[in-house]
């Protein structure tokens, strides 16, 4: 059954219709990539005017869930729900839970000397030779995200020659060099990207996107540093929060 | 005279020159170099730095030389050049030293390696005489040579000073 707005409720119409509008998403009712009804069919439906239906589309494509195409309509947009924070999901594991098709490009694969702050960043000498990688991911080819993953090259000289773009990191440091990330600290802030991480991303030069740096470590060891750009119309990050047993 | 000693047993890691690749800026590299070959108890010869490109190829080389050279002012026009060798060098020197050490010298440093390293056109084989690789430093003016396996992966270094050791050994025997 239709759920409707509550007239005699106090709650605005348009917070309501946001709701109802959320629960068709989220239930899967609308389908990702979807077309929702136009704005006079929702007026029909929910028997409400065009103002507030306007108002709710807004909220919604605000908070990521709609997509608005001019001229061609509104979409439900495809989220990636990032369980990120809880490291030990790598990106290629996400994407098989979340059956979205991905691929990876392998912009840049070469040897550095640590600069700026890397050594800090990796707790090493600063003569250390570091593998640093450069990779693009694209949803249905949509560009989504940017990532630089630094490693000390004597953690795992083999990165070098590995396939990186059908492997994770994740799973060649544990298949080849025997080496099992446990932990990770994670940081997630706002960035504006620079003109070639844009032109990547297909983003105008300064557009505000997510920057996630993560320091990635075996026992104590730490081994791998990465920032990644990411879209922030494109994902979403998802902390579930526990309290410890008195 | 005969010697038997190829650029194998010569030839020194890759890795005890820094690596960088093509878009480190001048001031990064400075700064590589002196963090990792300059050292109040080490200095490493030839201060050299090797520069990759994405796809882990060598490009060339970056000595200090090609730095000092990359942050000299850009009014080295042929006409200055040729005030150089005339009467005028005094005059050419001031201005010479005027801009070597102000503003416009830091904004070079802010230029990509690529634009100042010197390419790696030559290279030897590690199977390649101490002669060979003597006759490629002497004629493609570096102190530094790759060393490539069949012609494609880079397996060493040959630097200057063990050629010369080579050489001169064998002269004074």
């Amino acid at each position: 059954m239709e759920e409707l707005i509550r007239r005699e409720h106090s709650q605005k119409l348009y917070i309501q219709l946001v709701e109802i509008l959320k629960n068709k998403i989220q239930s899967g009712e609308w389908p990702i990539g979807s077309q929702i009804p136009t704005e006079e069919e929702l007026c029909k439906i929910y028997q409400v005017s065009r103002s507030t239906v306007r108002t709710a589309v807004l909220e919604l494509a605000k908070q990521g869930l709609l997509k608005r195409q001019q001229g061609k309509g509104t979409f439900i947009c495809k989220k990636v729900i990032s369980t990120g924070l809880t490291l030990l999901t790598s990106f290629k594991e996400l994407m098989f839970e979340e059956g979205i098709a991905f691929s990876t490009k392998l912009l840049a694969r070469t040897m550095m000397m640590p600069t700026d702050d890397l050594d800090i960043l990796l707790n090493i000498p600063e003569d250390r030779h570091v593998i640093y990688l450069k990779r693009l991911r694209s949803i249905d080819n949509d560009p989504v995200l940017v990532k630089e993953t630094f490693i000390p090259y004597h953690i795992c000289p083999h990165l070098l020659d590995l396939d990186v773009e059908r492997n994770s990191i994740l799973e060649l440091l544990e298949s080849k060099c025997g080496i099992r990330i446990t932990r990770a600290k994670s940081y997630i802030e706002l960035t504006h990207v620079t003109k070639e991480e844009g032109s990547l991303l297909n983003l105008p030069e300064g557009a505000a996107a997510l920057l996630f740096t993560q320091q990635s470590y075996s026992g104590n060891t730490l081994v791998k540093y990465t920032r990644t750009v990411k879209r922030s119309d494109r994902f979403r990050f998802f902390i579930e929060v526990e309290r410890k047993p008195e | 005279m005969k010697h038997k000693k190829t650029v194998k047993e010569i030839m020194v890691d890759v890795f005890e020159y820094p690596h960088i690749p093509y878009w480190f800026t001048i001031k990064q590299a400075i700064v590589i170099i002196k963090k990792t070959l300059m050292g109040p108890e080490k200095c490493y010869h030839p201060l050299a730095i090797l520069v990759f490109d994405e796809k882990y190829n060598l490009m060339g080389t970056v000595t200090i030389r090609d730095i000092l050279e990359g942050l000299e002012p850009k009014l080295l026009t042929p006409q200055i050049m040729t005030e150089f060798a005339g009467a005028d060098i005094e005059d050419a020197l001031a201005t010479y030293e005027a801009t070597m050490f102000n503003e416009e010298a830091k904004k070079r440093a802010e230029m990509p390696v690529s634009d100042i390293m010197v390419p790696a056109k030559a290279y030897v084989l590690p199977s390649d005489s101490i002669a060979k690789a003597a006759f490629r430093m002497i004629h493609q003016n570096t102190s530094i040579l790759p060393v490539l396996e069949d012609g494609k992966k880079l397996v060493g270094v040959v630097k200057m000073f063990e050629v010369f050791d080579e050489i001169s050994s064998a002269l004074m025997d």
